[in-house]
């Protein structure tokens, strides 16, 4: 989990980012979604109670227009029969003759008696047996109410022969002009049921909704199930369209829950009764929130995939930018390549470059400055001759005045005016071999002399050694130490010697003597540099080793062996660099 | 590193490309696909024509339409053509049908049609006939025997109790014939002074029908009732009756079975007295529901009977039954 949890890196800029802009993406697209399907889902909802109550205002349209066309033509022959002299007359049966041909829809015009018996028929058709016309409810109805025009309910004709049909009958008392005045007879105009069941067949509300009609009572006019419910196999809940004669109106059953919309021809009082299944409207929603699902996830994955694509971009820089901080944290402070990325990172990477370089300039800056500062103090305590050597020196010449050894004094003079004369050199610090030599030489002239002859020198250099150049004042420091340190209190005659040789391309310079030697404790402080004698000039060995490794490099320096009781050799060891060479330096 | 940064462009546009063709795929066809799944359930009846069998599709119809099932509707021209009957069987199969709903011609489709659904596991729902198999799901239809048993009542009733009767029958659909012949002659011996004077098959032919009719009544002038197994015969008699003149000579009853048009007509007319008649809507949609039930993994019942009723002038004409004897508006 940590190792999880580490390559992640929960802070890092590319994981904040993405988790973030995940968080308000699928936020906000939660929120998107909940709200667009509230709303799609309303909307479809109130599409399927205004598209069915559309539908079903077409039908109750439809069924008017053709009821009151009906009625037109029930007047018109109304019209033709009270207009004409009798219902013999030629000219009548022409013109209904005419009517039922232009309208195949109805099936036939007839006049019945009021106790029912056939008075006149177009077409011209005979009468069935047994038809019970007078018990039929269109003959009944215009027997009670003779002033209006009634509507039977859709039936079987069975007054004549031929096809059975289903029609709807129209109905009414007229009055014929008959020999003996007017006489009360029944107008029968039957349509055909087929145009009705049609219109209404036609009708689908969603894949299972349907529509039917039902009378005032209940009676059922059209349903596209009626044999299924006279056959007990299927039921219609009429109760709601019988209470109400407008609407909308949502019925529960125990498995499903229906959508009842009714409206009411009121030239009949027939209630048109749109029925569609709540669970299609629901199905409209499952569409739309699988849909929104979809969207939710497509856009969260592209979104993903964005940030991630986005974040790397950003955090990339960043992180190359950290890696090259932490090089120069680590002191590595060689120029890098710049980093790409946006503007900002891009600046932010060219400052640090300037910035890396200034520093790095700095500190070279300081570095010289420190190593100049040092060389000059050392030269300036090199130039020091120590005022103790100058005073002992002195104080020889005047003992050697005193026992008149003019000899002597001449010598010791001369040496030491070329002693200064080399260590002040024109100011210079690079200085021939053969200088270098020569201000030892008359070093250890001035020495001998104080020292009564206590020790032997030799001074060997190979051939051209002599023309090379050194530091000056390497050499007198070190033959100062094997003087005081070694020779001073040996009992036996000392002896120094001083070898300048080229080995492997340096330039080597030895001073070696027989003198006390080191203890091995002694000499590892020598060597470690902080090992302080009570006398000497203060600017020995370390004084020595220090100009050398500032001015050639550290790979130069000293080398000090020493044996007790058998003597120390120190080898100086410097570039080899020819006298021509010299302005370089 | 330019270039690197170019690859990896290119694969996340490669990511966004795929992820948006497949939002489109997914999307796009929702509302198609739900008319695909329809599943279908075939309809094979005896005969493409008929009142009869086209009462039979309407019920199966509005199952169809209920349950949300395509019908697709086999018949062959002529109902003997039980050859082409079982080739309309093998087309079904092929078409792919969930289930198949059939009324075979005879035993020997019906034993084809039970092995051919059985090696295909496709249910089997057999109309109009009765039979054990348990292959098959449900067997929905007229309990014929029961026909034959309230025509003989019907008749019973309408001589009063006492008299002649002859019946009557073609040799089509043998097997429910059978029944209802049987129905006739079981319920016999109850009715003491009821005498049946014949019981004949007679050839599908009008002529021949009207001939044998003049013969009977010729040799049985006390005849009073005729049971006729089938429309046609009672047609033909009934045919006879009028033409000859016989009918207001003769009192004889005719009790007949089914409602083709003109054995109403005649029922109006008076010269048939009762008709005990199927129901077929009722046939063909139970079939089509208990298809779709048995589908659904439903429980179904494997002998359904779908109800008769015995019609005369007088009820003929109430609307509950005017649906059940003219079915289609024209």
């Amino acid at each position: 989990m940590k190792r999880l949890l580490a390559v992640i890196k929960v802070k890092g800029i590319q994981f904040i980012i993405t988790t973030s802009f995940t968080l308000v993406t699928v936020l906000v697209m939660l929120f998107v979604g909940v709200m667009l399907y509230g709303k799609f889902a309303q909307t479809a909802e109130q599409n399927a109670y205004l598209h069915t109550q559309q539908i079903l205002e077409q039908v109750k349209y439809n069924l008017d227009s053709y009821l009151n066309g009906m009625t037109q033509i029930f007047e018109l022959v109304d019209d033709k029969i009270r207009r004409s002299k009798g219902l013999t007359a030629d000219k009548l049966s022409e013109q209904l003759e005419t009517i039922v041909e232009t309208r195949k829809d109805i099936v036939s015009i007839a006049v019945f008696t009021r106790d029912g018996t056939l008075l006149s028929t177009t077409p011209t058709k005979v009468l069935r047996r047994n038809t019970r016309l007078t018990e039929q409810s269109w003959f009944q109805k215009a027997i009670e109410d003779p002033t209006n025009l009634s509507f039977s309910l859709p039936h079987i004709q069975n007054l004549f022969k031929g096809e059975y049909t289903w029609v709807v009958s129209m109905s009414r008392e007229i009055l014929l002009h008959g020999p003996d005045g007017e006489i009360p007879a029944v107008l029968l105009v039957d349509v055909n049921f087929k145009e009705i069941d049609d219109l209404c067949q036609r009708v689908g509300l969603g894949k299972k909704g349907y529509v039917y009609i039902i009378d005032l009572v209940g009676n059922i006019v059209y349903h596209p199930q009626q044999q299924l419910i006279y056959a007990g196999l299927k039921n219609e809940n009429r109760s709601l369209p019988l209470k109400h004669s407008y609407g909308s109106y949502v019925e529960e059953t125990q498995d499903e829950a229906r959508l009842i919309t009714i409206k009411t021809i009121d030239q009949l009082g027939w209630k048109i009764i749109g029925v569609s299944y709540m669970d299609e409207i629901v199905t409209t929603k499952k569409e739309i929130s699988g849909f929104i699902i979809w969207l939710l996830i497509i856009v969260i994955v592209i979104v993903l995939f964005v940030l991630h694509y986005l974040s790397a971009k950003i955090s990339r820089p960043i992180k190359l930018l950290e890696r090259s901080m932490e090089k120069v944290e680590q002191g590595d402070f060689s120029e890098s390549e710049p980093i790409r990325g946006s503007h900002e990172v891009e600046q932010l990477s060219l400052r640090f470059q300037l910035m890396v370089a200034k520093v790095r300039e700095l500190m070279h800056q300081i570095i010289r400055e420190q190593e100049a500062k040092r060389k000059s103090e050392l030269e300036v305590l090199q130039a020091q001759i120590h005022p103790h050597f100058l005073y002992n020196t002195l104080n020889s010449v005047v003992r050697m005045v005193g026992i008149g050894k003019n000899e002597d004094v001449i010598t010791t003079i001369t040496s030491l005016s070329k002693l200064f004369r080399i260590s002040l050199s024109r100011g210079k610090n690079i200085i021939t071999v053969q200088e270098e030599l020569e201000h030892v030489l008359n070093y250890l002239i001035i020495q001998k002399m104080r020292y009564k002859q206590k020790f032997e020198y030799e001074i060997v250099a190979e051939d051209g050694v002599l023309d090379c150049l050194t530091l000056k004042l390497l050499l007198q420091p070190i033959v100062e130490n094997a003087i005081y340190h070694g020779i001073e209190h040996l009992a036996d005659p000392g002896r120094i010697r001083i070898f300048a040789a080229l080995i492997d391309g340096k330039m080597l310079l030895q001073v070696s003597d027989n003198g006390l030697g080191m203890p091995p404790d002694v000499l590892e402080r020598v060597k470690a540099g902080c090992y302080k004698s009570k006398e000497g000039s203060g600017v020995g060995i370390q004084n020595v080793q220090e100009r050398i490794r500032l001015t050639f490099g550290e790979q130069y320096g000293l080398e000090i062996e020493s044996e007790q009781e058998e003597g120390t050799v120190v080898r100086i060891w410097i570039p080899r660099q020819i006298a021509e060479e010299r302005e370089r330096l | 590193m330019r270039m690197a940064a170019v690859k990896r462009m290119s694969v996340y546009g490669l990511f966004m490309l795929v992820a948006v063709t497949l939002f489109y795929s997914c999307s796009a066809p929702l509302a198609d696909v739900k008319v695909a799944k329809k599943k279908t359930v075939a309809l094979i009846v005896r005969m493409k024509h008929g009142d009869y069998w086209r009462t039979v599709k309407l019920g199966a119809e509005m199952a169809a339409k209920e349950y949300e099932r395509n019908l697709n509707f086999y018949a062959p021209d002529y109902e003997e053509d039980s050859r082409r009957q079982m080739e309309l069987v093998q087309q079904a199969i092929a078409d792919g049908s969930e289930t198949i709903v059939m009324a075979p011609s005879d035993e020997q489709v019906l034993r084809e049609a039970i092995k051919l659904t059985r090696e295909r596991a496709i249910p089997l729902f057999v109309l109009d006939t009765v039979g054990k198999d348990s292959a098959v799901n449900s067997y929905i239809g007229t309990d014929n025997y029961d026909m034959g048993m309230k025509a003989f009542e019907k008749m019973v009733y309408l001589i009063e109790k006492k008299g002649q009767i002859a019946l009557l029958g073609t040799d089509r659909v043998k097997a429910n014939a059978k029944r209802r012949e049987q129905g006739v002659l079981d319920l016999l011996p109850r009715e003491t002074q009821v005498e049946l004077i014949a019981n004949e098959h007679v050839p599908l032919d009008k002529k021949q029908i009207g001939e044998w009719t003049r013969e009977l009544i010729r040799k049985h002038p006390q005849l009073k009732g005729v049971i006729a197994l089938d429309a046609s015969t009672a047609i033909g008699v009934a045919e006879e009756m009028e033409n000859s003149g016989l009918r207001d000579k003769v009192k004889i009853k005719i009790v007949a079975i089914d409602s083709p048009s003109e054995v109403l007509a005649y029922l109006q007319e008076g010269i048939i007295s009762a008709t005990i008649i199927q129901k077929p809507l009722s046939m063909g949609y139970l079939g089509v529901k208990y298809a779709v039930e048995a589908s659904n993994g439903g429980a179904v019942p494997s002998l359904v009977d779908t109800g008769t009723k015995v019609i005369d002038r007088e009820n003929m004409f109430w609307s509950e039954n005017q649906k059940l004897l003219f079915p289609f508006v024209k």
